[in-house]
């Protein structure tokens, strides 16, 4: 081997992985593994359950990484995946339907005092974190979501507008720009 | 083709406005958590490929034994160069029979080489021809599955 894993794109990692590369796709996983599960994380699952679901999304995948064509990154690809496996699975307990309102969330900082995403979307009901965590965190558009979740267009845009109007509300301290010790993934 | 959602009320002075706050969420999103364990998701991850891997050999490789065995029975059951049957089943069947012989004759040279001269190929019931079929094919999928094994 010439070039080692680290310095291969997504792109080319996930060709080799279709034609059967474990340890392409182990990179692959290990590039983007945190990512997928904060997302799953922040959509509202158990970490726990996030964790189980985003290896099945990791799993299947790898089976279908021959459909991965490279027109999105890769991380987005199997973030859908994962999205889609959590909707069927609040979809079985119909969880998303129920409205839990946490109106009395203060604002949501670090250690650091620098706002932190996963603990705004905590004051976020579970139709609005979840919808907004499908739009902005697994780029699904508005249609989509309503037909993944079955909801009606007008209820997921409402969703995510209120859900955004909170977390604009939550993460915004006074004279701070947003910011996280967080890392790009 | 993402939808946005465009707040009504107005944003005061020092307040992030609902076209600056839509890409700074985004970003906030891709931003990944740093997680503690990422080491053992990615390890489990890949043992999980790796099972599921052997699973499918194994079920890929009894399946071609199955077959294998079903293929030589049913070939050997057939009665090749029937003089009942028609003349392209007769041309076929002179074919196979062709093969057969070749095979049968170099098989018993090497057989001769090996000082199994008395073990006459020709000589053997349909039943002992079938086991040694199935005996083959099974060794040969074993191998198949020892070295598939050896490249995972």
């Amino acid at each position: 081997m010439t070039q080692s894993l680290v310095d291969r794109h997504d792109v080319e990692l996930a060709a080799l992985a279709a034609a059967g590369g474990r340890r392409e796709f182990g990179e692959l996983v290990r590039r983007h593994g945190s990512a997928v599960r904060g997302l799953l994380r922040r959509m509202g699952a158990q970490p726990s359950l996030a964790d189980d679901i985003a290896q099945d999304a990791f799993i299947q995948a790898f089976e279908r990484c021959a459909e991965f064509r490279g027109e999105g990154t890769f991380a987005a690809w199997v973030k859908r995946i994962a999205a889609r496996l959590y909707i069927k699975r609040v979809a079985k307990e119909a969880r998303y339907v129920a409205e839990v309102e946490n109106e009395d969330a203060a604002p949501a900082t670090d250690h650091a005092g620098l706002v932190d995403l996963d603990e705004a979307l905590k004051g976020l009901s579970e139709p609005e974190r979840l919808c907004v965590s499908l739009c902005h965190g697994a780029g699904m558009a508005h249609p989509e979501i309503a037909a993944a979740l079955n909801l009606p267009l007008g209820t997921v845009k409402s969703h995510v507008k209120r859900g955004l109007d909170k977390l604009r509300a939550r993460l915004q301290p006074p004279g701070q720009s947003l910011g996280g010790a967080q890392h790009v993934g | 083709m993402r939808g946005s959602s465009r707040p009504d009320s107005p944003w005061g002075a020092r307040s992030m406005s609902a076209d600056e706050f839509d890409p700074e969420i985004e970003r906030l999103f891709a931003r990944s958590p740093l997680l503690p364990d990422a080491a053992l998701f990615t390890a489990e991850v890949e043992q999980k490929l790796q099972k599921g891997s052997r699973v499918r050999v194994l079920a890929l490789s009894l399946a071609g034994v199955i077959g294998g065995v079903v293929a030589v029975r049913e070939t050997m059951s057939v009665n090749i160069g029937s003089s009942e049957g028609v003349v392209a089943g007769n041309a076929l069947g002179q074919g196979i029979r062709s093969v057969s012989f070749n095979t049968q004759s170099a098989v018993q040279t090497g057989l001769d080489q090996l000082g199994l001269a008395n073990l006459e190929l020709g000589s053997m019931g349909g039943m002992q021809m079938f086991w040694i079929a199935a005996g083959a094919l099974i060794a040969l999928a074993a191998a198949g599955v020892m070295r598939l094994s050896q490249d995972m």
